[in-house]
């Protein structure tokens, strides 16, 4: 019998034990005491106790079984998890309409970059990114990363966490998403594969393919404006975005040239995808079939349309606007409800376009206005063609050849140069001989003056008072004479100088004349009259006339 | 001497059974009320982890009294994202997307009977800006109100709704309003824009399916997801029917409803080579014979439930598209595409990016008759 399980059980509970009050009699009955009503009361906290044990266990292991006591101070007791997780969202699309002012009224703008092998580029790109002045956190960015081969994704993600490690929130970005998709393009991506005319409809299309997949994926109902930005631009203004914005305009391009080496004319239009319509396009467009595809810029289609790249005057007015059909995809902004709309980048034949172009012919069909800024120009970065790289190697060639032929001619004048330098120095050698002579000469005039004076004085102290008047006259002269001694002395060392110059510019002009200079035979002639000098140095170094040099 | 009674309450089974009886009483409180096994570890959909991030996903709200963070850098590789046969093994995410005119109790009921795992469903509301629009919205709302905080398994992943931004042409929704030739470009126009709008803002980079379902579809199979994805084809559509009190026969019957389901005719395209550029095809109107195969026509009670059809044109009744094939750009026309406008444009520009439509004339879901 349990009971009996039981009777060892007092030791668990001593203070129960022999308490006669406790236990109850059966042949007597006695309402229950207090006493026993607390010991339930224990027995239920107990129950309650293990329950709760239980359940925090359950609750523990098992989140699922979590009750949902709702939202408000209940929810800190539900898992703080779950009341954080916001399912339900509300947009109004009235409110995302663009307007010109997007800054001011704090309009979304999702920025989208298709990629691919841009690794190079990047660096470039997250510096315009940087220098944009529109604000950033109003910015959201979207990357579309497709077959590529190179190290892509992997410095854009670096130079995205970069972006938004920046302490500044307002220099921190909006949404950041990097799709990674491959679309298994056989088309080579090279400049050469990428412009030749047969690759051009299946490579506008497979573009058109990803731009569509970016966007359908990156597209918020928070965003007024979409704007689509290759990484290869080169030069852009920081206000692009608002400069566009203000036109207020559903779709809007700038100009985009590109630069190029002096030899191929200094810069050159890039993008030719954003034209005007023409009669001759249209009839062209009805003689081909469903699935072609007018790519611009090609000989092949003729189709005679105003560019917007053509139209441009470095010094016109950058506001100037004008309509265009097709619009080009290396910058174009586009009011979000554009896109929302349906318009897209067809990846068919649509009215025999495709992607950018065909955006533009999608746009101008659901009406919306699509226009072209001739006058404002973005930069597209110059990559060589293979017919140019051909041409700079050339050049190069040439150069060498040049570079070569001078180094040769150089090599032979220094020859002559070297054969005259020994002449030149005897020359050297003779005048300073000449001048040793001449310093000679002089200071034994000097001595000999010296001595006359001396006895001149001699004499003065003799004759007395009589004679110094006379006498100072005569000394007067004689310093006189000293003065003019010296002063031809001084002469000398200006001739000296300019001889030196003067021969400087003679070796200058052996260069070209070398002749001249080879016939040592008037030298002397030459030092003996100066005029003759002057003929070989040019008039515009004309030296003052000296006093004749005195002979030998 | 006897035992005290108190303690033979303390029976150790007296404990158990109460446990038991706890256990057994929480389990039917909380758990959800069809009895479904509560499974824990079901395929999560993912989770954002900033309020800037695809509606497609639910996100985790940032406490108030702190400063935001940056939103982080996400990569989402939509190399791995699939649309199989087999949608739910693979946790693929479904949209379902519905421009919503007027709300109706029975498709919200209808919406949450489905089978298909509702952690991985994320729905789409576009409702547009008029009086009725806003009785609409606010039903809508107190219905989601409750799903939302209703038990977890009966919760849908995430809800978008949107307000409209284009003016809707026609000030009346009746049917017979609705309806009128002469009325359909500007109406379709308008519902191509809205189902634009909805699609192209609410597709997410994780969304793997998209199922168009009306606001009036009030009765489909719990399992329609699943069974449609089962033919692995890029759009497919199941005939839309109505039921009704046949008057003739004096009992409830059925009848064809959405006649945007068609096989193209040689008739309808010499009709079309005769058109203007902007003047568009029309079905289901006496004043232009097109002699297209109407899927609506071709139900069949006793044939194979199972049989699918090759269609030039769809309804946007009930429809489920792979997302890629939404995400290549097939969109819903709002201008003369072909002279086809809205889904049947729709078919036709899928049809110009090499993806095929289907239909199902013996699979049935139900437009509410009004």
């Amino acid at each position: 019998m349990h009971r009996n399980v039981y009777s060892n059980g007092h030791a668990a509970y001593p203070s129960m034990g022999g308490s006669g009050t406790f236990s109850i009699q059966p042949h007597k009955f006695q309402p229950r005491s207090q006493p026993s009503l607390r010991r339930r009361r224990q027995l239920i906290q107990r129950i309650l106790g293990a329950g709760s044990l239980f359940f925090i266990a359950l609750f523990f292991f098992f989140p699922n079984l979590r009750p949902n006591l709702g939202a408000g101070p209940l929810s800190f007791f539900t898992s703080s998890e779950d009341a954080q997780l916001e399912t339900v969202r509300y947009y109004d699309l009235n409110n995302v309409q663009g307007t010109a002012r997007g800054w001011e009224r704090e309009e979304r703008i999702l920025l989208c970059a298709p990629l691919r092998d841009a690794a190079p580029h990047l660096d470039m790109f997250f510096g315009h990114l940087k220098n944009l002045t529109y604000p950033h956190n109003l910015i959201d960015l979207a990357f579309l990363v497709g077959d590529s081969k190179d190290n892509t994704i992997q410095k854009l993600t670096d130079n995205l966490k970069d972006l938004q490690a920046n302490p500044n929130p307002k220099q921190q970005f909006g949404e950041i998403s990097i799709m990674e998709k491959d679309f298994g393009q056989k088309v080579k991506q090279d400049v050469e594969s990428r412009h030749g005319f047969a690759a051009q409809a299946g490579r506008r299309k497979s573009m058109a393919q990803a731009r569509n997949w970016l966007l359908s994926a990156a597209l918020r109902p928070t965003h007024s404006w979409v704007y689509w930005r290759d990484v290869d631009v080169e030069t852009a203004p920081f206000t692009i975005l608002e400069d566009l914005m203000r036109h207020n305009k559903d779709v809007i391009v700038p100009n985009v040239w590109r630069p190029l080496p002096d030899w191929l004319g200094g810069e050159q239009p890039y993008d030719l995808n954003s034209w005007q319509e023409s009669e001759t396009a249209l009839a062209l467009a009805d003689t081909l079939d469903e699935d072609a595809v007018i790519v611009e810029g090609y000989a092949e289609y003729a189709t005679w349309r105003p560019h917007l790249a053509y139209l441009r005057d470095p010094y016109g007015d950058p506001d100037m606007e004008m309509e265009i059909d097709g619009v080009g995809g290396v910058s174009i902004l586009a009011k979000a409800k554009v896109f929302r709309s349906g318009v897209h980048f067809p990846a068919f034949s649509f009215e025999k376009h495709a992607e950018t172009e065909g955006f533009g012919k999608m746009a101008k069909r659901m009406k919306f206005s699509v226009v072209g800024l001739p006058h404002y120009t973005i930069w597209h970065l110059y990559e060589p063609s293979v017919d140019d790289i051909r041409h700079m190697e050339e050049m190069e060639k040439e150069r060498k050849a040049k570079e070569a032929e001078e180094a040769s001619k150089k090599e032979r004048l220094d020859k002559i140069k070297n054969t005259f330098d020994s002449k030149s120095s005897d020359w050297e050698k003779d005048k300073a001989k000449v001048q040793d002579l001449v310093q000679q000469e002089k200071n034994e005039a000097k001595a000999k003056e010296k001595k006359a004076k001396e006895e001149q004085k001699e004499k003065a102290e003799k004759e007395k008072a009589e004679k110094e008047e006379a006498e100072k006259e005569k000394a007067e002269k004689a310093e006189k004479a000293e003065k003019a001694e010296k002063e031809s002395g001084s002469e000398k060392v200006k001739d000296d100088e300019q001889k030196e110059s003067q021969k400087a510019k003679g070796e200058a002009k052996k260069e070209t004349e070398p002749r001249k200079d080879a016939e040592p035979v008037n030298r002397d002639v030459e030092f003996a009259d100066p005029e003759k000098i002057h003929d070989v140095r040019g008039v515009d170094d004309k030296p003052k006339l000296q006093p004749p040099q005195p002979r030998l | 001497m006897p035992t005290p009674r108190s303690l033979r309450r303390q029976n150790p089974i007296t404990f158990v059974l109460a446990g038991i009886l706890c256990i057994g009483f929480f389990i039917f409180f909380f758990s959800s009320s069809d009895g479904a096994p509560a499974v824990g570890t079901q395929g999560t959909g993912e989770t954002a982890s900033n309020v800037l991030s695809p509606p497609s996903l639910p996100f985790r709200k940032s406490k108030s009294n702190e400063p935001p963070p940056a939103p982080p850098v996400v990569h989402y590789y939509m190399n791995n994202l699939t649309n199989t046969r087999t949608p739910i093994e693979n946790s693929e995410t479904v949209l379902i997307l519905t421009p919503l005119a007027k709300f109706y109790q029975e498709y919200w009921d209808n919406l949450l009977r489905i089978s298909y795992p509702h952690n991985l469903v994320s729905l789409g509301f576009i409702i547009p800006k008029t009086k009725e629009g806003n009785a609409a919205y606010a039903d809508l709302q107190t219905q989601i109100s409750k799903t939302q905080n209703g038990p977890k398994l009966k919760r849908f992943a995430s809800i978008t709704i949107l307000r409209q931004d284009t003016e809707s042409p026609l000030n009346s929704q009746s049917e017979a309003e609705r309806h009128k030739m002469e009325n359909q470009k500007p109406r379709r126009a308008a519902m191509a824009k809205a189902r634009n709008s909805l699609l192209f803002t609410t597709m997410g980079p994780t969304t793997s399916w998209v199922l168009w379902l009306d606001a009036d579809i009030v009765e489909f199979p719990p399992t329609m997801i699943q069974d449609l994805a089962a033919y692995d084809v890029p759009i497919i559509a199941p005939n839309c029917f109505q039921r009704f009190y046949n008057e003739d026969t004096k009992k409830n019957d059925i009848r064809g409803y959405d006649f945007n389901n068609w096989i193209d005719s040689p008739t309808a395209q010499a009709l079309g080579s005769k058109m203007g550029k902007d003047d568009i095809l029309l079905e289901g109107y006496g004043s232009m014979a097109t002699y297209r195969s109407l899927m609506a026509k071709m139900y069949d009670p006793s044939a194979d439930p199972g049989a699918k059809i090759k269609l030039d044109g769809v309804g946007g009744a009930a429809l489920l598209v792979k997302a890629e094939v939404h995400r290549d750009g097939a969109m819903f026309p709002p201008f003369p595409f072909y002279h086809l406008i809205e889904t049947e444009g729709f078919a036709k520009m899928a049809s110009r990016l090499n993806w095929e439509s289907y239909g199902l004339p013996h699979y049935l879901v139900y437009h509410y008759n009004e």
